[in-house]
């Protein structure tokens, strides 16, 4: 092999494992859980839902409020100042895909993300 | 391998990935017009691709605002409202589409032997379903109740367009059909757009439009009804409709027993043959419609009576096992 060879092989080795490489991470990136929040039909938060964040926080919209909380990897209603507590009912979700609704104060939280798991929507 | 093979491999490689890295990219970017609105009592959610996505949105968004307005039996200007009112008094003029939507549900009745019934509304009002305060009604009052249900006494006139309901005190409601109903005047607005692709969810009346923008199918999560999260996934493709009925949405518990939304026209009390269906349809209105007669009727008249309906049916039995017809097979996966 001729230097030139090895400094072209050498190259096109660095540049194949960046490309491929930054592709891979991107792609990992995308496949991390996402928290969707909607009120009254708009996004008010994004939060990442990951292991080892824990927290919780007030939604509001036209209509009320509900307090939404993160733990494990997995998210809830924790409170909701609706009647019939139905999102509060519907407990822990934690795949992608998934969502609880509080109709009556019009706030929708859904995961959403990447990956193998990917699941489009959700018949009920 | 010589050392030149090596580089004319890398070569090959880096080149490939540059090229096709803007294409994933660009594909990724063609992001859908997107909205999530409440109406019919419900969230929906729609997600619409192609070229004239945005049209397409509004367009969709005004048939749905249409059609609730026409069917809330809240609504004091809805025709259903105007109906109920005039029961064994005089026949109501109304749009098209509510005559069309009768027509629909009648038809039904008659093929189901009256397990899908509209005038079922006098059953859920004594039971609290139509206000939210549940409550165990009298056997009195039940059979009462049952008295005011019949589609039979629902009279159609198409020349004149009118809705007439023979008894006093009867009501109609279209809650068990408008979702799907909507859905499939939402398939002819994509048609008429040229949508590319499209995914509507009504309050779990799902529309799966031509091809999803990435893969084959349309991945349907079936929401678990005993617990957190989705129990199986259906792999659709191409353009369906997919209508579940449960046990789980809209219920109460009483001395450890569950009363459900879901009437049985037959006992005037809630259904306890199942705890939930899936019905995947060619048509909105019959698979919307046909999930609550499965629900009503139960596993065994499902699974034998989907093929003569034209429809798929996936549910679970009181114990939780599930059931399908065999076409399924292929395209289900159940979760544990």
């Amino acid at each position: 092999m001729k230097t030139g060879d090895k400094f072209l092989l050498l190259i096109l080795a660095i540049l194949v494992i960046l490309t491929v490489g930054t592709g891979i991470i991107s792609q990992r990136s995308s496949r991390d859980k996402i928290i969707v929040i909607k009120s009254d039909g708009k996004t008010v938060k994004q939060v990442p839902l990951k292991r080892g964040i824990s927290k919780s926080f007030e939604i509001k919209s036209r209509e009320g409020h509900l307090t939404v909380e993160i733990k494990d990897g997995k998210v809830r209603v924790a409170n909701s100042t609706c009647k019939d507590k139905l999102c509060v009912k519907e407990g822990w979700i934690d795949k992608i895909g998934e969502s609880i609704v509080c109709l009556p104060n019009r706030i929708s939280i859904s995961i959403t993300g990447g990956g193998t798991d990917k699941i489009d929507t959700t018949t009920y | 391998m010589s050392s030149k093979r090596i580089v004319n491999i890398l070569a090959f490689v880096f080149v490939a990935t540059v090229l096709l890295v803007p294409i994933i990219r660009k594909n990724a970017a063609s992001k859908p017009a997107f909205s999530e609105i409440y109406s019919m009592n419900t969230i929906i959610d729609i997600e619409v691709y192609g070229k004239n996505k945005e049209k397409t949105l509004s367009e969709i968004v005004q048939k749905i605002n249409e059609i609730n307005k026409l069917t809330d039996d809240f609504s004091k200007d809805s025709d259903i409202y105007k109906i109920n009112e005039n029961a064994g008094i005089k026949p109501v003029k109304v749009s098209s589409i509510t005559l069309d939507m009768i027509k629909k549900s009648l038809n039904i009745a008659r093929e189901t032997g009256g397990a899908f019934d509209i005038s079922i509304y006098s059953v859920s009002k004594i039971w609290g379903f139509k206000s939210g305060d549940y409550r165990i009604p009298t056997e009195t009052e039940i059979q009462k109740a049952l008295k005011l249900v019949s589609y039979k006494d629902i009279v159609l006139d198409s020349k004149n367009q009118t809705v007439f309901l023979r008894k006093r005190g009867e009501s109609i409601d279209l809650g068990g059909i408008a979702k799907g109903y909507t859905l499939d005047a939402i398939k002819k607005i994509l048609d008429r757009n040229n949508a590319k692709s499209a995914l509507i969810n009504m309050g779990g009346n799902v529309l799966t439009y031509e091809t999803p923008p990435e893969g084959k199918f349309w991945n349907i999560g079936i929401r678990n009804p005993r617990g957190e999260g989705i129990i199986g996934v259906l792999k659709i493709e191409g353009t369906k409709f997919i209508s579940t009925s449960g046990d789980y949405e809209r219920f109460f518990t009483k001395n450890g027993i569950r009363y459900c939304h879901i009437m049985s026209p037959f006992t005037g009390k809630p259904a306890r043959k199942i705890i939930s269906d899936t019905v995947v349809s060619n048509k909105g209105y019959l698979g919307d419609a046909l999930s609550t007669a499965f629900f009503v009727l139960g596993k065994e008249y499902a699974l034998n009576n989907a093929k003569k309906f034209g429809v798929e049916v996936v549910g679970f039995d009181l114990n939780m096992k599930p059931f399908y017809t065999t076409d399924l097979n292929n395209i289900i996966e159940l979760r544990k």
